[in-house]
Formats: structure tokens, C-alpha cells, sequence
């Protein structure tokens, strides 16, 4: 039993880590109906710009706890989130806006391009900037006194603080989405752009800038995501954003794509379920090294038998 | 064409060959059609009338499989009809679109050729080794596209692009192809939409050639005029549901279905199109998507 | 290029910029007789006064093609008679001066590269940028010709079969000498050339006269096509080096082709294609005589073949089945998953975290030669005095794959399926409500493609001798699709130069080779925004995307209806 809290535990903060890179995909799908390939990438940038951020003050090691978590973590989250933004912003700008009226596979091949691109561009030209480490392989990040390593003892269960800012950053993310989307100009012309695009042009809303709110809000909390990447696995690389990209999409799936709320539940079940499988299924399969395998197969079965996703949304098919 | 010489007009009102009965159709909380019957028999031309909204093309969708619909059956020569657009064609019911959509980048005659898919074998292995069957067929897919073209009259267009035809021919291209699926009944849904007077006496000559081969026609029309020349029945639908049934001059003259129009006297029955299409009737875009 | 100059200034000033242009292009001819490079190590020694080098001589066939176009009207528009309104005179004579200048530029900029500094350029090489720079000045004040007719001009079959055959022997000759390159300066500016005299025909119309001749003699285009890549590794001497270059360039070339059927014809977003290879490769590695294989079944190849091809659409349907009924996107990201899950369990399948299959990382190495019918595809033999390596072996069996792949291809492009497929790619909803079985069509590209990937992974298997995981990860994928989309979605053509050009720059510009990913994830991204059919177009493809292009649509209906070559379902395929 012991185990399978800890196991609860260990998915409750990997699932949050997917539900905050979910919302991403849901947001941009919900309302151009374009799979962003790059938003894993997105993701990936995030963790790059908050060790740049880290860099730029000057690496401080010392920091004291209290110090660390007030503010040296939140400048680190910023500086991702300006960094992640700013290139999600320009991916809308240049590779997808363009696209708009063409052929669904124009910007899916064009989402593609810019994954790649922006993987390669950060292992070649990381290293380039004066006093930077080298991108080409994996970057320990920086250690933020108070959560990296830390530890939280609760009966026979251990948890991480790095977990406990991962879940902890997922409330805080799902409650501001809730007051953005509900109470705010800009959030309820995205729902209304996502259920009638046409119509929310007549209204006068410019659909241009929804899609760009879209993308950055998707941006920022990838972002966050990133920092509490390097936070629990300690270390960054150029190529993290390709899998959990892909993990973050499968949950976006689960939960029905297009369906806020349902990119935070598809999240949480995805993780949950991957850390469950590397305990309770039997034998060699059970090895955490099959544990990614069970997460595709997981989207596969969704696809199958559920394409609307556990909370249901618009299913997608514009034949 | 050998169906061509089978000429003359009668209906078998002995035999039914499209039996809807008590179909209802529900999105969410919106009843879009409710509990329409009707019976089309072979070599009619059945008219379906409403003003918009009427559920009409919804009902359309139900029929051809598009929809499944949350109540009720629909029966084709006898069979139950199985909820899949492609099985629908193969049964033999065809249909063409409110708002065309033809495949734009292929020419007049490939468009027809794909209404053949059903009705042809070719397999991937007679394709890739060119077998005698891809070889036949071809040749007499190509020959029956070109009779087809020209029975709606567009022999010489045969090579254009679809997209590249005027309005009025995309129209009856749609029909050719509708007609290469060699369906027992058409199902034509607003025919002469965006057409000129001359434009829609054509359509009403190509339809009476149509029934004259021994098919059956569903037609849904706004026009007036050109539903009481051609149909031998006729059904009204206002809101969802059936308000009369019965020979054009029962409907025409009945006091209800002018009250359901223009609440006005027959004199000023419209006798064109309203411009505007119905909103949230057009195909695949029903209330299910909001 | 658009430098806007008024017409009035274009007339007033037509002779004096024609003489000028002439001037410039007299300069760059006289230009390869001077030296252009100090050092003999830069480019292929340029050193010489009166001795061009090879690529001078190349160089100076754009120059004298300027000052042809610029001359030849001087005689008169009457003694041209219908040529004076077939060729585009003065917008091919800018051509050629842009193509020469750009030629010049990166030759200097070779030369400065490699002897460290333009200091290294001698007297020949400035005259030959002024003259090029003079020249392209001078075009710019030409008035525009209008577009070539060369295509509505009548020429005799013999003519048109002649030219099929004599550009065959070019490509040929290009091919062996582009690879015979070692040096990236000089590979770039022969690179630079080509593409400027492939851009001055296309200006001139030869292209136009050539699709037409080549859809009048498809037969002989196609053979003798064969005939040229089969003669290929007679021009090489017996050099490995190259010959296993362009086996692979045949194998990823097969592979492109595969994806092409389910991306260009389909139109469908396959991104694990390059699984379906590796499940081909393993499953041709594991039957196969190596020590290191795990099944202790070992068919002969023919068998192995379809074994492999068997699996890898077996996986295909796994794959299509459930996704391919929900919807084109979801198609993209299970396939990536796809490819993500078969990369780890052929990882995992190492007899500790599952049963041993694959030998896990290690992969599967001594994979042993090919033989089919008693010959060993590791014998190297002599042929017409020209020794035949190992790498021209597998080139050849890979010829034929790719023969086989083009067939299938075009058979099932010009038949019922392939109607069916465009159908689909244009309204998919509309081909349903004709009777078009959508979900069938679709599985059938999508494991059909995967069975000719499983076919070619096969032989990559003993081609490379070992196979390991790691050699069929997703940017091979993004790689694949890469070369289709720069080749032209649903060509043949299109893909086998877009997989040329993809597999041979990285192999000849090895400087370049790091930054490979990075630019190919730049062109996708260029190519959709500026050309999403492709360097060859294959002309529906281009309608749709580009919608709303009314002067397309209607210069492609008027090739059709004049040339009926094009859509015209009973000529187009191979009769076997």
C-alpha cells in the first residue's frame, strides 16, 4: 500500500508536468485546429531561457533557501517565460500564420520544420554565447537551495519538494486559466473564436491576436514546465522536448483535445498510469524501461475507443 | 446508354422503394427533425418543401447515412438502410450537395469516374500489374463517363477542371456523377440554388430525363414553381416535422403550408430562392458541432 | 530578382545596355584564359594563362549562352522567322548573366575561403565578376520578352527522342562528375553551375518543350533514364567511395518514394515511416546467416524479402487501423509515437528488459552478404574491363526496388485507387457520399508503403551490414519527408532528386554536415511558406495549394485540353 502511494505520489508530479505542457497543445488546437509539433521544443526553450536567466545573474550558488525560492525562482521562471513566448510567437508569426488557408499538411510539415530547427538550433548555438555551457549534451541545472533535493518524509512515503513545486505550480496554472478564460476580455474571445471562428470575426474580435493569446498562454506555462523539469530530473538537454512533447499530446488526447480542463485530468491519469505501470505489471514488461511504450499504447487504446477523450470535446474530424 | 430507350413515365405506387418511417433526429437538445414518415416509389420525383430551418437537408443527411438518426428506420427496397454514406451508394440511393462540393482540382470526367468506385472491382494488384480487369474497366469507365457527361450535357467540359465551370454546369456535373453510382433513387438537394430562369427550366428537363430512365427522385427545392411542374407528390416540412403530404395540388393549395412561407395569400407564393442558405442545415456542419 | 525599371527607360535605352551585356559577357569568355586564383590549391587550380581548368570551361558555357541571347536578335527579327518569338531572348540572357554572376561569386568566395582572403584573387577573376556584374546591369535595362513558345513549336519524334537520349548521357556525366568532387569550393561551384543552366533552360522553355516531349516518348524517357543509372558504376573505376554513396542515396531514395505514396498520393503525414524501414532491417537481420542472429531460421533472401515487408505492413495496419478512422491529424502524432515505441523496444528487446530479440543497443552486426541465386553480393567482378565492387552490386538490386516502387507507384496513381486517393485529399467527406471506401483506401496506402519500406530495409540490412536502433530514430523520419516535400509531393521525379540532393550535400560538403538538421528544418518550414509543391511540381498538387490561383488553374487546364497528358487516365502508368 505504502508503494502505491508513493507510486501516487511519483504520477500525481509527472502527470502535472505533462498537464501544464497539455494545455498548450488543447489551447492552440481548440482554436486553429493545427497539432503544434514545437510546442515540446517550446517547452525545451523554457528550461533554456531560465538557465540563461541563471547565467545572467551570475550563477548563484549560494543563495540562501529562503532567498532561492522568493526570488531567484521566480526571476528563472520569468526569464523562461519571456524566452518561451517570444519564440512561440514568432513560430505563429512566420511558419504557421502564413498557412493559415492552405492545405492541412502545409502547417503540419511547416510545425515539423520548426521542431527540428529549434532542437538543432539550441545544441549548435547554445554553447556559442560567451561563458555558456555546451547544448550538445545534457546541462546540469542550476540548484535552487530548498527544493533541489529536498525531501518531504510523510509516514513511509517520500516526496520530493521538486514534486511539490511541479503539483504545486499545476494548481496555481489551472486557477489563473480558470480566471483567464472566464473573466477576462481576451479568454472569452478565445472560446468564442474556438467554437465559431467566423462568427467571432463578425463580433469584432481580431482572431489575429486570440491566436497569438493562444500560443503564448500555452508558451508560459510550457515554461514552467521546463524549469520544473530541470528542478526534478536535474539536468536539461535539447532533445527533452521531443518525448514529453509527445507524452503532453497523448494527454491532451486523453483528457479531448480542445478541452482545458481536460488537458489538466489527461495530464494526472497519464502520469499516474505510466508510474503505476512500472510497478504493478509483471515481469520484464514492468521494467520503467517499457513505461514510455505503455503511455503511446494508452493513446492508441483512447483513439480506439474513446476519440473524444475522458471529459469529451469536439472529436477531430474535419473531413 | 442503354437505360436511355426505357422511356415513358410511370409510377409503380404498387412497390415502395424509400420507406422512412418515424425518423427523429436530436442534437443535444434541438430536435432538427421529428418523426417524419414518408414512401417514395420507383419513377417518382417526390418534392420535399419547408422554408429555412426546416430540418430539410438534416433529413437528407439521416437519409444517406451522413446522420444516424436517434429514432426511427429508414428502409431501401425493402432493406434496412446501414448508417454509412458508402453503403448507402452501393445500396443504390446517390445524392448531390446543398453547396457543391465536387473534387475542384480533377476534371469534369474524373469526377465522374469516382462516382463509379462502387460499381467497379479493380483491385490494387489488377492496378499495379495492369491485368486485364484494370484494362477493361478503365475503358468502359471512361466510355460510360462520357455518355454520362453528355446525357447532362457537358460533353465538350469533359477535360476542364471542375473549378474552372460555370456555376450551372457544377451543378449538373454533380448530378452526372451522382448518376455514374447508378443509383435506384436520386436525392438532389436544391438543384437549381443560384440559377437563372433558363438555367432552372434546364435543370427541370434534365431531372424529367432522369426519371424517364427509370429512377426515382427526392428533390429538395425552395422554388415553388419548379417543384409543382416536376413532382408528382409532395411533402412540407416546417419546423422539423411534417405538416402535409400528398399530390402537388393538395400542398399548393393547402392554406397551412402558404401561412408557413410568407403568411400571405398564394398569389405571392415566391417563385425564387430565398439568397441566403439555410443556416446550420449545411451538410456535416449540423448543431452536433457547436 | 525584381528590380523595377521603368518601360520608357527600358526602350530608350535597349541599345547601349545591349551592347554593354555583350561587353560584360565578352569580358567573363576572356576572363578563363587569365589566372583567377593565386594559390593552385584553391578550387581545380586556376592558376594558368591560356589553360582554363575544367571548371572554367564549365563556367564559360553560361557566358556564351549570354552573349547568344544577346547577339543573335541583332541580326533581325525577320531572318529568325518563328524562332525570333519562341525563345524568351532577353529575360534568358538576364538568366544566364545572374547565373554566371552567382557562379563567379561563389568561386571567388571559394577561392577566398580556402587561400584566406580575397587577396588571392587574381586579375582573371575580377574581369570575370565585372563583366558578370556588367552583363546583369545591362539585362535589367532589356524589355521583358514575353514567355517562350518553344513548346508550340512542331518537332519531329526523332528530334524529341534525340534530346530525351543526349540530356540522359549530361545527367549522367553530371552525376559521375559532381561525385568525382572531393573538394566542397570546387563542389559548389559546379553545383552553382548546374542549377544556373537548369534555371536558363527553364527560362528559355526548354523545359516546357521537354515535359512535352517527355510525356509524347514516356517509354523512352523511362528506359533510358534506366539505361543511365545503370551505367553508372561503369564511370567510376571501381571507386567504393562513391559507389556506396550512391547506394544510399538509391536506398533513401526507395524510402522517400515509399513515404511518397502515403504522403504525396494520399496525402496523409506518415512520421515513424522510417519504423517500417527499421522493421524491415531487423526482421531481414534476425532471419539472416549472422552470428548475432537471434532466430535460428535463416530463408533465402527472396523469402526474407517479402518476410520483412510482411511484418513492417503488418505494423502498418496496427498503426492504421484504429487512427485512420479518426482523422488525418491524429495520423501524425500516433505514427511519431509509432516510431518513438518501435526505436524502444527494439532498445528493450535485449533478453534483460524483455525477451533478446534485437541484442538491444548493440543491434545486430555481421550481417553477411547478400546472396541471391548463388551470387554474392560481396564479390567484386569485372565488367567490360571496369572493376565492380560490392557497393555497385547493392546499387543495382536497388535500382530494381526502385523500379518496382515506381510501378507500384504509378499503377496505382493512374487507376480506380488513385482517383479514389485524390478524392480523398480533396473532399474527403464528398468521396464517401460517393461510395468511396475512405478507411480502406487509406489503410491500403498506408500499409501498402509500409510493405515497400519493409522491402528496402531489407536490403539496407546486409547493405550496412549491421543494424542497431539508433539508426531509425524520428529525424530520419523528419529526413524522409524532408526530401519528399523539397522533391515535389506526389512526383517521382521530384522525390528521386529531392532524396538526391538531401543525401548527397551532407556527403560532399562534409563541413556542412553539423548543421545538416538545422537547415532541413528550415526548408520544410521555407518550402511550405514558398513552394509547398515542391521543386517538381506535380500539377494537381499545386492547384491545391495554391487555391485560389485562378491563372493556375487555367494554364493547367489548357495544357491539359491541348497536350492530354497530363489527368488522362488511359495513357499514364506501365504496362507490364
Amino acid at each position: 500500500m505504502e508503494l502505491f502511494f508513493q507510486q501516487l505520489i511519483n504520477g500525481l508530479s509527472l502527470g502535472s508536468l505533462y498537464a501544464l505542457i497539455a494545455v498548450g497543445y488543447t489551447v492552440v488546437y481548440g482554436i486553429v485546429q493545427l497539432i503544434n509539433f514545437a510546442h515540446g521544443e517550446i517547452f525545451m526553450i523554457g528550461a533554456f531561457g531560465a538557465y540563461a536567466t541563471w547565467m545572467v545573474l551570475g550563477q548563484p550558488t549560494d543563495w540562501s533557501a529562503p532567498l532561492s525560492i522568493l526570488v531567484l525562482l521566480p526571476v528563472m521562471i520569468i526569464g523562461g517565460i519571456i524566452a518561451s513566448v517570444t519564440v512561440a510567437l514568432l513560430t505563429e508569426r512566420l511558419a504557421y500564420r502564413p498557412l493559415r488557408n492552405a492545405p492541412r499538411l502545409a502547417p503540419l510539415i511547416s510545425a515539423i520544420g520548426v521542431s527540428v530547427f529549434l532542437q538543432e538550433f539550441v545544441r549548435l548555438f547554445y554553447g556559442r554565447i560567451p561563458g555558456f555551457p555546451d547544448a550538445k549534451s545534457a546541462i546540469p541545472f542550476p540548484v535552487v537551495h530548498g527544493i533541489s533535493g529536498e525531501i518531504i518524509q510523510l509516514g513511509g512515503v517520500t516526496i520530493q519538494m521538486s514534486a511539490v513545486f511541479t503539483v504545486g505550480a499545476l494548481v496555481v496554472c489551472t486557477v489563473f486559466l480558470w480566471f483567464f478564460v472566464n473573466r477576462t476580455k481576451t479568454g472569452r474571445a478565445m472560446v468564442a473564436t474556438s467554437q465559431d471562428p467566423d462568427t467571432a470575426r463578425l463580433m469584432g474580435i481580431n482572431v489575429d491576436r486570440v491566436i497569438m493569446a493562444a500560443f503564448a498562454v500555452g508558451a508560459g506555462l510550457a515554461a514552467i514546465a521546463g524549469v520544473a523539469h530541470g528542478l526534478s530530473y536535474g539536468n536539461i538537454g535539447f532533445r527533452m522536448g521531443f518525448l514529453a512533447g509527445l507524452k503532453a499530446f497523448t494527454a491532451a488526447v486523453l483528457g479531448g483535445i480542445g478541452n482545458i480542463n481536460g488537458a489538466v485530468v489527461g495530464g494526472l491519469v497519464l502520469g499516474v498510469t505510466e508510474a503505476m505501470a512500472t510497478t504493478f505489471i509483471p515481469g520484464q514488461f514492468g521494467s520503467s524501461a517499457w513505461k514510455d511504450v505503455w503511455a503511446f499504447v494508452l493513446l492508441i487504446l483512447v483513439l480506439v475507443f474513446r476519440p473524444q477523450g475522458l471529459l469529451g470535446a469536439k472529436v477531430v474530424d474535419r473531413a | 446508354m442503354s437505360q436511355v430507350a426505357s422511356a415513358g413515365h410511370h409510377v409503380d405506387t404498387g412497390t415502395v422503394l424509400l420507406e422512412a418511417s418515424h425518423v427523429t433526429m436530436r442534437f443535444g437538445g434541438l430536435t432538427a427533425v421529428n418523426d417524419v414518415s414518408l414512401v417514395v416509389h420507383p419513377g417518382e420525383i417526390f418534392g420535399l418543401i419547408g422554408p429555412n430551418g426546416a430540418g430539410k437537408t438534416t433529413f437528407f443527411n439521416c437519409l444517406t447515412g451522413l446522420y444516424k438518426p436517434t429514432s426511427g428506420e429508414v428502409r431501401f427496397a425493402g432493406e434496412l438502410l446501414p448508417p454509412q454514406p458508402r453503403l448507402v451508394v452501393r445500396a443504390g440511393m446517390a445524392r448531390t450537395f446543398q453547396n457543391i462540393r465536387l473534387f475542384h482540382n480533377m476534371t469534369a470526367l474524373e469526377n465522374v469516374m469516382v462516382g463509379m468506385y462502387t460499381r467497379t472491382k479493380t483491385n490494387a494488384i489488377d492496378a499495379v500489374f495492369r491485368l486485364p480487369r484494370h484494362r477493361r474497366e478503365e475503358v468502359e469507365s471512361t466510355e460510360r463517363a462520357r455518355e454520362l457527361l453528355a446525357f447532362v450535357g457537358l460533353t465538350a467540359s469533359a477535360d476542364m477542371l471542375s473549378r474552372n465551370l460555370p456555376y450551372g454546369d457544377q451543378r449538373r456535373l454533380e448530378i452526372a456523377r451522382a448518376l455514374a453510382t447508378e443509383p435506384k433513387l436520386l436525392l438532389l438537394d436544391e438543384p437549381t440554388a443560384g440559377m437563372n430562369p433558363q438555367e432552372t427550366r434546364q435543370a427541370e428537363d434534365l431531372i424529367f430525363r432522369i426519371r424517364d430512365l427509370g429512377l426515382a427522385v427526392l428533390v429538395i427545392e425552395h422554388d415553388m414553381r419548379f417543384i409543382f411542374n416536376l413532382c408528382d407528390r409532395v411533402c412540407c416540412l416546417v419546423r422539423g416535422e411534417v405538416l402535409v403530404q400528398g399530390s402537388g395540388d393538395v400542398v399548393q393549395n393547402d392554406p397551412r403550408v402558404i401561412e408557413a412561407y410568407i403568411g400571405s395569400p398564394a398569389e405571392e407564393l415566391p417563385s425564387t430562392k430565398p439568397a441566403t442558405p439555410e443556416p446550420g442545415t449545411e451538410d456535416g456542419e449540423g448543431p452536433a458541432d457547436a | 530578382m525584381r528590380v523595377v525599371i521603368p518601360d520608357e527607360t527600358k526602350v530608350r535605352f535597349r541599345y547601349p545596355a545591349r551592347a554593354v551585356g555583350i561587353a560584360g559577357a565578352v569580358a567573363m569568355i576572356v576572363s578563363i584564359l587569365l589566372p583567377w586564383s593565386y594559390g593552385s590549391d584553391a578550387l581545380d587550380d586556376m592558376t594558368f594563362y591560356g589553360a582554363p581548368s575544367p571548371l572554367q570551361l564549365f563556367f564559360v558555357i553560361l557566358p556564351v549562352l549570354a552573349l547568344l541571347l544577346l547577339a543573335v536578335p541583332l541580326v533581325g527579327k525577320q531572318r529568325l522567322g518563328r524562332w525570333a518569338k519562341a525563345l524568351a531572348w532577353n529575360t534568358s540572357a538576364k538568366t544566364a548573366s545572374l547565373a554566371a554572376l552567382g557562379v563567379v561569386v561563389v568561386a571567388l568566395a571559394a577561392i577566398a575561403i580556402e587561400l584566406g582572403g580575397l587577396i588571392n584573387v587574381e586579375p582573371g577573376g575580377w574581369v570575370a565578376l565585372v563583366g558578370a556584374v556588367l552583363a546583369v546591369a545591362a539585362t535589367l535595362f532589356l524589355p521583358d520578352s514575353p514567355e517562350p513558345t518553344l513548346d508550340r513549336l512542331k518537332s519531329p519524334r526523332w528530334l524529341q527522342i534525340t534530346v530525351i537520349a543526349v540530356l540522359m548521357a549530361v545527367l549522367l556525366f553530371t552525376a559521375a562528375y559532381a561525385l568525382s568532387l572531393d573538394d566542397a569550393g570546387d563542389f559548389l561551384v559546379f553545383a552553382a553551375f548546374a542549377v544556373g543552366i537548369v534555371l536558363v533552360l527553364r527560362q528559355v522553355g526548354a523545359f516546357a518543350w521537354l515535359g512535352l516531349a517527355a510525356a509524347n516518348n514516356n517509354r523512352v524517357l523511362v528506359l533510358s533514364a534506366f539505361v543511365v543509372a545503370f551505367a553508372f558504376p561503369f564511370t567510376q573505376n571501381g571507386s567504393d567511395a562513391n559507389m556506396s554513396i550512391a547506394s544510399q542515396v538509391l536506398i533513401f531514395a526507395a524510402t522517400a518514394l515509399g513515404l511518397n505514396i502515403v504522403v504525396g498520393l494520399v496525402g496523409l503525414l506518415d512520421l515513424g515511416y522510417i519504423a517500417f524501414l527499421g522493421a524491415g532491417a531487423f526482421t531481414a537481420a534476425v532471419l539472416s546467416e549472422s552470428a548475432f542472429a537471434t532466430i535460428d531460421f535463416h530463408p533465402p533472401f527472396i523469402v526474407t524479402v517479402l518476410i520483412a515487408g510482411t511484418v513492417a505492413s503488418l505494423l502498418g495496419l496496427l498503426i492504421g487501423a484504429p487512427t485512420l478512422r479518426v482523422s488525418g491529424d491524429y495520423l501524425a502524432i500516433v505514427t511519431l509515437a509509432f516510431g518513438e515505441i518501435f526505436r524502444i523496444t527494439m532498445n528493450n528487446l535485449d533478453g534483460s528488459d524483455g525477451p533478446n530479440l534485437t541484442n538491444g543497443s548493440s543491434g545486430i552486426p555481421g550481417i553477411p552478404d547478400l546472396n541471391l541465386f548463388g551470387f554474392d553480393f560481396g564479390d567484386p567482378h569485372v565488367i567490360l574491363g571496369v572493376d565492380i565492387g560490392r557497393f555497385a552490386n547493392y546499387y543495382w538490386l536497388m535500382l530494381v526496388v526502385i523500379a518496382m516502387i515506381i510501378v507500384v507507384f504509378m499503377n496505382l496513381n493512374y487507376s480506380r485507387i488513385g482517383r479514389g486517393w485524390v478524392a480523398i485529399r480533396e473532399d474527403e467527406l464528398a468521396a464517401e457520399a460517393m461510395g468511396v471506401n475512405t478507411f480502406a483506401l487509406k489503410l491500403l496506402a498506408f500499409a501498402g508503403g509500409a510493405f515497400l519500406a519493409g522491402v528496402a530495409g531489407a536490403v539496407k540490412a546486409h547493405h550496412d551490414v549491421s543494424v542497431t536502433p539508433e539508426q531509425y530514430v524520428f529525424l530520419e523520419s523528419a529526413f524522409l519527408l524532408a526530401a519528399v516535400v523539397l522533391g515535389g509531393m506526389g512526383t517521382v521525379t521530384g522525390v528521386l532528386i529531392g532524396a538526391t540532393i538531401l543525401k548527397l550535400l551532407p556527403e560532399k560538403l562534409r563541413f556542412f554536415s553539423d548543421y545538416r538538421l538545422l537547415l532541413f528544418g528550415l526548408l520544410m518550414v521555407f518550402m511550405m511558406r514558398f513552394r509547398p509543391e515542391g521543386i517538381i511540381a506535380d500539377e494537381r498538387r499545386q492547384l491545391e495549394f495554391h487555391a485560389e490561383d485562378e491563372e493556375l488553374a487555367t494554364d493547367v487546364e489548357e495544357d491539359l485540353i491541348t497536350h492530354h497528358a497530363h489527368f488522362n487516365p488511359e495513357r499514364k502508368g506501365f504496362e507490364l
